[in-house]
């Protein structure tokens, strides 16, 4: 009888006849899984994992194994394209690389010399591994200008960590918690940053206590020991009730508190401004319930929270953020092993070294759009969004003349999406780098094809806080795609920043690495590196903060304006805060929960995904969608204030009947279409801007909590696949 | 010998879609035609706590007890083979659509493409080579898909439910 064994190489090259097997590491979401790819003929053949990766373990998720699908899709971008029509016309002419970016260099050197390099934004969408060299470009351009989605997602995770304690601080899975509190995160099937679903899942099946915060059952919370169901948008009022219960009981680390916490006492006074019983009411759990969370996260050590986005998608984003870093602190789960761990990057030239963030002049800081309004988003060179729109549609506080997407689409992905879309509209010269023509790259005047990861050399989750680096080998050559780190690298030198950068981007590579003292040839050999693991650095050096605590009062805050302390805001849409409006939209919405398959908006064009989920669906509690004659899998129209879309009912019973779940980024790839579906079922065309509607502090836009109203839309057929008739 | 299967522990599974798409990868199927179904359960109270989970659908092979779809093929396009794998040949296959019905485990599908019924023949090709089926090969990040001799999986299964339950 054969021996099986997982992942046999030998036997898989010999089955199948492939010529090669290339080591690499996925980055079909933020990227990390390690991966086997198989090649036959210089094709990739197949996607298999890495047991020896040390993320995931050689699991991987379904995004991941289609990653083939993506390379080799029909209506992949291949080649650089100009616009010849207008705006949204889709006529495209093709032109070579060096055409493309001579002319993206002329643009920004000329609106750099009539109104100043602030007048250029670049922008990327979700953590693509580019940041870094995007961020190294604008700073040595002079443009303090970068559109991320850094306000709203992990950027508020760093900046707050680093004014609290330093650093962002992961679970330490590899350890195993004996408790983990999932809060407003679904690490299984999400798009996670640092560990994957596996690491959680494992420590799971070791028996580990589980809490999950969340509106909706997903399988961690049906799985769980405790599943607070709060109302959407109180998590800060709940992490505050349960510090109340915790500080009350004397259930925290009193050593850790008294030698390593700044502020306890006028913490504790905010705290006891929560008692459970009021947290209850305005969270809609159970006071009994939210105690014997806290009891159970205080009092099984080590513990860690696997938090999420969806904290930082409110008016409450730093606060929720900062609230939950207090839970770890006082607790005594910071850095220590098994808990939440501030882990060290091995000796490398970091993003904040690679993103030249020293090179932006002092005179240039200071105009960073809404950096004056949203400091603590200001300080880590954080822009919300609705400031950038501002400036290019009323030249206020001064005009923005060019954008350049790289791997972004901001038409799907922010807030007020037909905001977004005017501004796309009306600036006057825009670029696009990304592998297809998605509904923002049709508002462009050129797009650049986008490598994916298997056609890049590139030192992998380096952004991360984990403390790994992993080695992405290029497997394939597809048309005339690049990677954005070796785009960027060609047009620094067009605009006369070559001095900065490579003849060949792999000297970046070479640079990156320096500190270690060896060269990517070298890295390239190695399976990953690591940085020195150790816990409790704080009793021998403090934390790096102004004070050296934990600083559960920011004295950083404080300096800049804002109170120092957490607190609880409302949503800004709310039963509560505006009841006259819930009059005339009765349900709460809560929006982007994630599904297999998709990473925001990509993937709707590959087969093997799009077939696990072909249309965007609306959860819905039966009860509710009786009330209104909706039968399950029926298109649903959602109203806001701001416009109204259409998504598929889901009776889901995982839902409060008060609230409903939709998800976004959903747009209808099909070139032939003009706008491709961006508004037919796009969430963003629902949620708000305003900056009242922001975290005062990050900008993070509300666009996970607002109001809406539902009805069955007359019109039954599926338009976004092609049988509207 | 050693009788085989692929079978999930359903209650480890997150419902995270990963092997039906390793089986696509793997086995090209049409679109819409899956040999391996993750279906939500719906919501239902489970020691006074709202609960659902995963149940995840495939072709039992060594145990699905006188695998009854054999018998009924007219053409015997589906082949019982000795180490239990069920091997259904669509070359055979006239599309009578005879076994649907006598599968007690609904894992026969159509394919109305190609007028011929599909189901999961458990990576034969590669069990053949010594290569586990694409499904089981380590990608789920449950380690919730087993290969092997049923009466070996079985109590495995049952030594981890153990420990997940904290018993
Ligand atoms: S989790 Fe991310 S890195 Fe891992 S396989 Fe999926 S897409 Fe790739
Ligand atoms: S890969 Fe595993 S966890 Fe994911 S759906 Fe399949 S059985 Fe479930
Ligand atoms: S197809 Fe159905 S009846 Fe046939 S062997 Fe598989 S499980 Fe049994
Ligand atoms: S054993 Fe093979 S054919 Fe069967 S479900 Fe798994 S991957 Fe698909």
């Amino acid at each position: 009888m054969v021996e099986f064994v997982y992942s046999n190489v030998e036997k898989e090259m010999a089955a199948y006849g492939y010529d090669a097997v290339t080591h690499s590491h996925c980055r079909m979401c933020h990227g990390g899984c390690g991966v086997l790819v198989y090649t036959r003929n210089g094709k990739v053949e197949k996607i298999a994992g890495d047991p020896e990766s040390p993320i995931g373990h050689g699991t991987l998720c379904s995004k991941g194994l289609a990653s083939a699908q993506l390379a080799y899709h029909p209506d992949r971008l291949q080649y650089p394209v100009k616009r010849v029509g207008p705006k949204g016309s889709g006529q495209w002419q093709r032109i070579s690389w060096d055409e493309a970016l001579d002319t993206i260099a002329e643009k920004m050197l000329g609106y750099k010399e009539r109104f100043g390099a602030e007048s250029v934004v670049l922008g990327y969408g979700t953590g693509r591994e580019n940041e870094a060299a995007i961020y190294r470009f604008a700073n040595l351009f002079g443009t303090p200008n970068v559109l991320t989605a850094g306000h709203l997602c992990y950027g508020p995770r760093i900046s707050t960590g680093i004014i609290t304690c330093g650093s962002n601080p992961i679970v330490d899975y590899e350890n195993k918690p004996r408790c983990v509190m999932a809060w407003g995160n679904n690490l299984v099937i999400a798009n996670s940053d640092e560990y994957k679903g596996e690491d959680l899942s494992v420590c799971l099946d070791s028996g580990s206590k589980l809490i999950v915060v969340d509106p909706r059952l997903t399988r961690l919370a049906a799985r769980a020991d405790i599943w607070l169901q709060l109302r959407p948008g109180t998590d800060a009022a709940l992490a505050l009730g349960m510090l109340n219960t915790i500080i009350g009981e004397e259930l925290y680390d009193k050593d850790f508190v008294e030698n390593y916490v700044h502020g306890w006492e006028p913490f504790v006074a905010r705290v006891r401004e929560y008692p459970v019983d009021r947290v209850a009411a305005i969270t809609w759990i159970p006071a009994a319930k939210i105690r014997a969370a806290a009891r159970l996260f205080a009092t099984t050590k080590p513990a860690g929270i696997q938090w999420g986005v969806a904290i930082e998608q409110q008016i409450n984003c730093a606060d929720n953020n900062r609230l939950l870093l207090a839970l770890m602190g006082i607790t005594g789960n910071i850095d220590r092993q098994g808990g939440q761990v501030l882990f060290k990057t091995p000796k490398i030239n970091n993003v904040g070294k690679f993103g030249a963030h020293d090179k932006l002049p002092p005179e240039q800081v200071v105009k960073r759009l809404g950096g004056d309004r949203f400091r603590l988003a200001g300080h880590f060179a954080i822009v919300n969004p609705k400031c950038v729109w501002d400036a290019v549609v009323t030249g206020e506080p001064y005009p923005v003349k060019m954008m350049f997407f790289i791997s972004s689409n901001p038409v799907m992905t922010r807030a007020n999406a037909n905001a977004v879309y005017e501004a796309l509209e009306k600036v006057e010269f825009m670029a696009v780098a990304d592998f297809f023509i998605t509904p923002t790259a049709e508002l462009a005047d050129i797009v650049l094809p986008a490598a994916t990861w298997l056609e890049m050399d590139y030192i992998g989750d380096f952004w991360k806080r984990h403390g790994y680096i992993l080695p992405r080998r290029k497997v394939v050559q597809i048309g005339e795609c690049r990677s954005d780190h070796e785009m960027l690298n060609d047009l620094a030198h067009r605009v006369g920043q070559g001095e900065h950068w490579w003849d060949d981007f792999e000297q970046g590579l070479d640079y990156i690495l320096e500190p270690m003292g060896i060269k990517w040839q070298e890295f390239k050999k190695m399976k990953y590196a690591r940085g020195e693991v150790s816990y409790e650095k704080h009793k021998t050096r403090g934390f790096s903060t102004p004070t050296r605590k934990f600083e559960l009062y920011s004295t950083l805050l404080e300096q800049w304006g804002y109170d120092p302390l957490p607190t609880y805001r409302e949503p800004v849409e709310s039963p509560i805060s505006t009841p006259e409006r819930y009059a005339e939209y009765p349900y709460i919405l809560v929006t982007g929960a994630r599904s297999p398959g998709y990473f925001h908006t990509e993937n709707r064009q590959l087969p093997n995904l799009r077939e696990l989920q072909p249309d965007p669906f609306l959860e819905i509690h039966p009860d509710t969608a009786r009330k209104h004659g909706i039968g399950n899998g029926d298109w649903v129209l959602i109203e806001s204030p701001r416009g109204r879309v259409r998504q598929r009912a889901k009776l889901f019973g995982g839902i409060d009947p008060r609230v409903v779940g939709a998800q976004h980024a959903w747009w209808y790839p099909d070139k032939n279409v003009k706008g491709q579906g961006w508004n037919e079922s796009n969430i963003n065309v629902l949620t708000e801007d305003s900056y009242e509607s922001c975290d005062p502090a990050m900008g993070a836009n509300s666009v996970r909590t607002l109001l809406c109203r539902i009805s069955r839309d007359s019109d039954q057929r599926g338009k976004g696949r092609g049988d509207a008739a | 010998m050693k009788r085989l299967a692929v079978i999930v522990d359903h209650e480890a599974c997150w419902g995270c879609l990963a092997c039906e798409v390793a089986c696509k990868q793997e086995n090209n199927a049409d679109v819409g035609i899956k040999f391996i179904d993750v279906l939500e359960e719906p919501v239902r109270e489970r020691n006074g706590k709202p609960h659902f989970s995963f149940n995840v659908n495939l072709c039992r092979h060594a145990e699905c007890d006188g695998a009854p779809c054999v018998a009924v093929c007219p053409t015997d396009a589906i082949e019982l083979r000795e180490d239990g794998i069920v091997v259904m040949n669509i070359d055979d296959c006239v599309g009578c659509d005879l076994c649907i019905p006598e599968c007690p485990f609904a894992a026969i599908v159509f394919n109305h493409q190609r007028s011929v019924t599909q189901k999961c023949n458990l990576c034969s090709h590669r069990v053949d080579r010594g290569l586990i089926p694409a499904c089981a090969d380590n990608i789920c990040l449950a380690h919730c898909i087993y290969f092997g001799d049923p009466e070996e999986i079985r109590p495995r299964i049952e030594a981890m439910r153990r420990v997940r339950d904290r018993m």
